[in-house]
């Protein structure tokens, strides 16, 4: 297969249809505004999932892998809100005086983790990454140029979280400790997990302009069916059942979706819980704002800042 | 090799896993360095809920990073435990999870709230980190290159504590109060930090003479008060009036009046029996046990498959 070096630097020789964010009509903006969101509420929020394994992970290795994962996220988000703040927001706004029905993130990320449920944080990284994937795949090629800046930087991050997913999906898969303990709670966790996963590709009223305005060119519904033709064959072959086919109707998929779903902002109970947890102290500090102590990311250089 | 010419030829750096240490020796510096490390392990844990908690995304990464460091360093200092040959890093963390591992007094009680984390990020921190900056010259040579990375990630953690600390010192009247208050709760057991005078401390002077250790606990908590109790004036707090701290100008020393110290407590800390600590340790314990399964399956995995991403 010819392979070509589509990796064309700074985007220089590229034109966007879109300007900068003082050059948006109202539509458009609103548009930008609301595949951000959801980009950076579901990173956020999986973040904060994910650091309820530190200290708490099977190994101290998978402790620490666990927790670069989650500042990875972490580190998204913040590249995802700081271009919300283009348009005047800010962070306090976008999260620590947001009522817990304004975030737009899918379920899949909110819902909380049984006590020693590595299983569940091993699978749900399997689901989301490959979807980040597909979504960031597709933001490559965003008219937004702002978008476009940043998104090299997280695919790259990304690329390390697939593997850690999938290297820990085969040794649980494959393992055999007292009897198939592994196997049955991957297959427990994907039974569990799948119908919210699904949430991901729940399209907002926005979506039509999403697509037709190129800030996301390719339609979540496209972005689903290249997500189960990926997942559900690499499941299945580690023996597990799916509730659907890769190729089944997508109106069949729909009828797996739970009725919260996240991207309306209707959300599982859980997610009233952990908005309340980490606002709590963002409350009794009675603040207006939350401390920068890294540099802005436009002024960063790549990679490199330990906070 | 015998434990007079261990005595004779210990300094820094001097004796590494090529050398054939004594027993008495490799149980010293086990002994030390498995605290160390069960330190480690328990200060992630008691500053984890603040992860959740932090009132900012950068405070949230920065406050996860220390605890991922924190248990990067445990990780670290078992192994250079390890090297030793007494106990193994399972024997270790199992010794930790059934209460026999000792660890720091102040990680057996819990943090209230976000005024009491620079107690620990802070001012607790920077007395390991006093202590730590003179392991560096200890003379079991995987110690102290273990030191090396912790005290150099130990200084942004400080820094971080620092920031917390001059923020709400610098906050509304109600978050000077509250951070005074913090103050004086925690104040007492920094003080104990460095364990009792040196009279009182058993394993020291073995420690000292096998050059595990280069400075007395008396010395260390001096240098400690020397540069800390200025840094607290600074950000506008008060030492309590008791314990009491006295400065003599003619010696540059502070002498700490013991007395005024509770030591049932610290003893009973000592022993791991402290409800809060003895709490923490449970918690600990119970979290690790749930997911004694996952060692089980990847033990027996017969696929290949790396380890997950190391600390180092």
């Amino acid at each position: 297969m010819a392979t070509e070096d589509t990796d064309t630097g700074p985007w220089s020789d590229r034109g966007f249809a879109l300007g900068g964010p003082d050059e948006l009509s109202e539509r458009e903006q609103a548009a930008v505004e609301a595949c951000l969101r959801a980009l950076a509420d579901d990173e956020f929020v999986l973040a904060e999932r994910y650091t309820e394994w530190q200290v708490r992970g099977p190994t101290l290795e998978g402790d620490l892998a666990v927790a670069n994962i989650a500042q990875d996220e972490l580190g998204h988000a913040r590249l995802w809100y700081d271009l919300l703040e283009d348009f005047g927001h800010t962070e306090p706004e976008l999260i620590w005086e947001r009522p817990p029905e304004d975030f737009r993130h899918a379920t899949l990320v909110e819902r909380p983790f049984a006590r020693g449920d590595w299983a569940d944080a091993v699978v749900r990284g399997f689901l989301y990454d490959e979807f980040e994937r597909l979504r960031l795949d597709a933001l490559a090629d965003t008219e937004y140029p702002r978008i476009a800046d940043r998104v090299g930087k997280v695919q790259g991050e990304e690329h390390y979280h697939r593997e850690h997913a999938r290297n820990w999906l085969e040794r649980l898969a494959e393992g055999r400790g007292d009897p198939d303990n592994g196997h049955r709670r991957v297959q427990e966790a994907i039974d569990r997990l799948f119908p919210h996963a699904l949430t991901l590709f729940v399209p907002t009223a926005y979506e039509p302009d999403i697509v037709e305005f190129g800030v996301r060119p390719a339609p979540l519904s496209e972005l689903r069916q290249a997500w189960l033709d990926e997942v559900v064959p690499v499941l299945e072959d580690f023996g597990f059942r799916l509730p659907v086919a890769a190729d089944a109707h997508p109106e069949a998929v729909d009828t797996l979706l739970p009725t919260a779903r996240g991207r309306d902002g209707e959300h599982t109970d859980a997610w009233a819980d952990l908005h309340d947890e980490f606002t709590f102290t963002y409350r009794q500090l009675d603040r207006s704002e939350a401390p920068r102590l890294m540099v802005d990311p436009d002024d960063a250089d790549e990679g490199g800042d330990h906070p | 090799m015998d434990l007079s010419t261990v005595k004779e030829r210990a300094g820094p750096r001097q004796f590494g896993p090529t050398d054939d240490m004594p027993r008495e020796y490799r149980e010293a510096a086990t002994r030390m360095i498995q605290f160390h490390a069960n330190s480690e392990i328990m200060g992630a844990y008691i500053e984890r809920p603040f992860v959740r908690q932090a009132p900012s995304l950068d405070r949230k990464l920065a406050v996860s990073a220390q605890v991922q460091d924190e248990i990067g360093h445990g990780q670290l200092l078992y192994r250079a435990a390890e090297n030793l040959g007494i106990k193994t890093r399972e024997e270790m963390l199992d010794e930790l999870a059934a209460g026999e591992g000792k660890f720091l007094n102040c990680f057996h009680y819990p943090l209230g709230n976000w005024y009491e984390l620079p107690m620990i990020m802070f001012f607790v921190d920077g007395a390991a980190m006093r202590r730590q900056a003179t392991l560096k010259r200890t003379s079991w040579e995987p110690y102290a290159h273990a030191i090396d990375k912790i005290c150099f990630e130990e200084g942004f953690h400080i820094k971080h504590g620092e920031d917390i600390l001059r923020e709400l010192a610098t906050g509304s009247r109600r978050d000077q109060e509250l951070l005074q208050r913090a103050f004086e709760k925690w104040w007492p057991r920094i003080l104990q930090f460095f364990g009792p005078t040196d009279d009182q401390s058993t394993h020291d002077d073995f420690s000292q003479e096998v050059g595990l250790k280069t400075m007395s606990n008396d010395d260390l908590r001096n240098a400690f008060l020397n540069a800390y109790l200025p840094k607290a004036e600074k950000y506008g707090l008060e030492p309590p009036e008791y314990p009491r701290v006295e400065y003599h100008e003619d010696r540059d020393h502070y002498e700490v009046y013991e007395e005024d110290l509770d030591w049932d407590e610290f003893f009973t800390v000592a022993r791991n029996e402290l409800p809060t600590g003895r709490g923490q340790i449970d918690k600990r314990r119970r979290s690790q046990d749930a997911v004694a399964w996952v060692r089980e399956a990847i033990e027996t995995t017969p696929a290949s498959g790396d380890t997950p991403a190391a600390a180092d």
